[in-house]
């Protein structure tokens, strides 16, 4: 009788353990379902009379119970007989997008994933014509080639966006005798040397990055290279048109000279960023390098009782002389395919309305990047969000040609030679120069080929960008 | 009716076969001659990707990579299994409960699998750390995921996950061997391990050949869990063949857009493809002997 029990016990297991499996099947199958209603929408978009059914595809499960109220609402308001349908996709939303396009079910108005991608597969179309002189007006210090327009066709308009900054822990701070963030690199190298001395008994470390992928390397160079200097990002130099990756050489020697004193937190080598927030959280790094998204992760992710707060990146010197890269700067697109795109377009607009936008950015979703937006609201209420309000020193960056460049690249991408140089070390200048030679033949090879059509711009200056955003 | 009735009953699996496995082999043996980002027109490029594929030191890495995941992982999984599949074939009080535990890691998704053992090996509050260290085997926490030994702990997932199922085709191949052999043994007066090598590993012969072959082609394709564990990294450590020709075709990248490469993934694929191809037939050579056992 009791082995009959166990039997039963383990069939049990395997078969919760079998439909635990499967249920990432059934959400795969949520795009299907969405496609046929994207296809019918469009359908019966053509009959006069009837509502205009406007397909909206979109990968943010963030606000997407405040975004279906802002539709509901709008489905109930709009004069135009317009009805949207939101689908919010599960993950790999690139692919279903694909996949939509290549069996005409595409959705009529979509979240943009990467805009110069889709502007090449032939995907969105330009808004030009749909925008009057004043909706030019108000996004025109904003309106970026290649982030929202290509050769001058703008396909997309900024919402929110990222803004990037030093997230530190005020109570490690405290205990290690610290008042305030660290404003230059060495200060960052000693003050995570002093966090560390102070916390190690209790496993708290000074710094941390997420070192399992190259992101690790680029969310500290990208943030604290745009701050230092005033020529390019991603080691991309808009003056000259070319790669130097000099110009992260600075992060590169403090992120190595914290490894080696054993200041960052033991297995950042392994660290994604998830498992990174839910240390912090724990009071067991000292400081970090990310962006806005922070604040609703300490608030809902992982709830903290840490003291914690937000700062400027430190610097080379102390100054800001470039501005902070701002991630951003597109947000949703109109389909080629749609054959409402008039319709699509008057979403559009309420999308991107001032009392939305405005609303959006109170709650706290995300950080404006709307100039009149971030004017007219009052501050959103998450906490910790204060320290990353855009700043006269926020700025959105013209693209780099960074990711056809290393389409055509040989041998190893430079956020992985440079996290290899910041766990195990070896010679900077050396591996600098094997990047740059790797890089610009690269980025030669892409030119020619007309996979990128960026550049050198010897008029461009990072401090001119200051104060695009915010005063 | 009944010259067709094979063909109807073959056609779908056939059709599915032609759709789903020869015509993307079709396509990527000709995509390898072009560079192609998935979008616009595919430009011809010849052996350009060959040359590339040549020079390419990450891509040659990931090749000694596999070949010490695989061997690391072949020669932990097969005794282990064929140990337990001995074991678990004696009639015993339990041994079918026995059996379903140790096959139970073979229906854990990989990715479900590579998550916990995440948890399990994280340096800074894994509890494979915290135990080693209450029980005072080692003085401060080992970097499970860390350059030197994020291979080591990769192999060792691989293991736990795979030694249930070979477990499982041993005991199948056990199942074939007569017991009279094990009676007119024991009445020789051999002892346990003498019936090991002397009758059981033998006379598995065929069966031991097809699922060493098995074994080594899943080895060295297998890139699910690895992608998933470590990601490859740090820096490369544990990237493996088919991890890298997976991310030419679906980058991996958290912040940066990374464009597709089908050509060159492609080509980096077919030569993947070759080397497991040629390790099968090496092995196959040097293991003619084993089907003429009997």
């Amino acid at each position: 009788m009791v082995k009959q029990w166990g039997y039963a016990a383990l069939g049990a297991t395997l078969v919760i353990g079998l439909t635990a499996c499967s249920s990432s099947g059934n959400e795969g199958a949520s795009p299907d379902a969405s496609n046929s209603g994207a296809a019918s929408a469009s359908a019966s978009g053509q009959n006069a009379g009837e509502k205009t059914k406007i397909a909206y595809w979109t990968p943010d499960r963030h606000d997407a119970v405040f975004m279906q109220a802002k539709i509901d609402e709008f489905n109930k308001t709009n004069t135009d007989n317009i009805e949207v349908e939101m689908t919010v996709m599960a993950d790999n939303y690139p692919d279903a997008v694909d996949i939509a396009f290549a069996s005409k079910q595409a959705p009529d108005v979509l979240r943009i994933n990467n805009l110069e991608t889709y502007v090449k597969k032939g995907y969105i179309t330009p808004l030009n014509s749909y925008m009057d002189d004043a909706t030019k007006e108000r996004f025109s210090s904003v309106l970026i080639e290649n982030k929202n327009m290509i050769g001058g066709e703008i396909y997309s308009l900024p919402n929110t966006g990222q803004t990037w900054r030093l997230i530190y822990n005020k109570d490690l701070f405290a205990k290690a005798g610290l008042t305030e963030a660290p404003k230059t690199l060495d200060e960052l190298v000693e003050y995570a040397k002093k966090i560390t001395e102070a916390g190690k008994a209790e496993g708290a470390y000074g710094f941390a990055s997420n070192f399992k992928s190259s992101s690790g390397f680029w969310r500290p160079s990208i943030t604290v290279s745009t701050a230092s200097g005033t020529t390019g990002a991603e080691g991309y130099n808009f003056q000259t048109g070319q790669f130097d990756f000099n110009s992260v050489k600075d992060i590169a020697l403090a992120l190595r000279q914290m490894k080696e004193d054993g200041s960052m937190l033991p297995g950042v080598e392994s660290l994604d960023m998830d498992p990174l927030r839910a240390q912090f959280a724990q009071g067991k790094i000292g400081m970090y390098i990310n962006h806005s998204g922070e604040p609703s992760v300490y608030k809902d992710q992982f709830p903290t009782t840490v003291n914690w707060a937000a700062a400027p990146p430190p610097t080379a010197d102390g100054t800001i002389h470039g501005a902070i890269n701002v991630v951003g700067g597109w947000y949703v697109g109109i389909s080629n395919d749609s054959p409402n795109k008039e319709k699509a377009w008057k979403f559009l607009e309420y999308l991107y309305s001032l009392d939305l936008q405005k609303e959006y950015y109170e709650n706290g979703y995300g950080v404006s990047l709307i100039p009149d937006v971030i004017e007219a609201a009052s501050s959103p209420s998450t906490p910790g969000i204060e320290g990353f309000l855009p700043t006269k020193y926020d700025a959105l960056y013209p693209d780099t040609p960074l990711t056809a460049t290393e389409a055509a690249l040989e041998g190893t991408k430079y956020g992985d030679v440079l996290t290899k140089y910041v766990v195990v070390g070896g010679d900077l200048d050396k591996l600098i120069e094997d990047l740059n030679t790797r890089y610009n033949a690269a980025l030669a090879k892409a030119r020619a080929d007309g996979t990128t059509k960026i550049e050198a711009d010897p008029d461009f200056d990072a401090s001119k960008l200051q104060g695009a955003l915010a005063q | 009716m009944r010259k067709i009735q094979p063909y109807v009953f073959v056609m779908p699996s056939l059709l599915l076969t032609l759709a789903l496995g020869v015509y993307p082999i079709l396509w990527a043996l000709r995509y390898m001659f072009y560079d192609y980002p998935g979008y616009g027109a595919a430009t011809y490029v010849g052996f350009d990707n060959f040359a590339r594929l040549m020079r390419d030191a990450e891509y040659w890495n990931s090749v000694k990579n596999t070949f010490i995941y695989a061997g690391g992982k072949l020669v932990l999984t097969l005794p282990i299994s064929l140990i337990l599949a001995v074991i678990l074939n004696k009639a015993f009080r339990g041994r079918q409960l026995l059996r379903a535990i140790y096959f139970l890691p073979t229906i854990i998704s990989a990715s479900v699998m590579s998550i916990v053992f995440f948890i399990i090996f994280n340096a800074y509050n894994g509890m494979a750390n915290q135990f080693l260290m209450k029980y005072h085997l080692i003085s401060s926490p080992v970097n499970w995921l860390g350059a030197d030994y994020a291979m080591l702990t990769t192999i060792l997932i691989a293991v736990w996950g795979a030694v249930g199922n070979y477990m499982l085709l041993f005991l199948a191949g056990l199942q074939g061997i007569p017991n009279d052999l094990y009676e007119a043994a024991s009445l020789d007066g051999a002892n346990a391990s003498q019936k090991l090598f002397k009758i059981t590993i033998p006379m598995l012969g065929p069966v031991l050949q097809m699922i060493v072959m098995y074994a080594i082609t899943v080895a060295l394709k297998g890139y699910e869990s690895i992608m998933v564990f470590t990601g490859g990294g740090p820096y490369g450590k544990t990237d493996v063949m088919y991890l890298y020709v997976f991310k030419q075709f679906f980058p991996i990248s958290a912040d940066t857009a990374s464009m597709q490469r089908f050509g060159y993934g492609s080509a980096v694929g077919f030569a993947s493809a070759v080397i497991v191809g040629a390790v099968t037939a090496l092995y196959f050579y040097f293991s003619r002997k084993m089907d003429k056992i009997y």
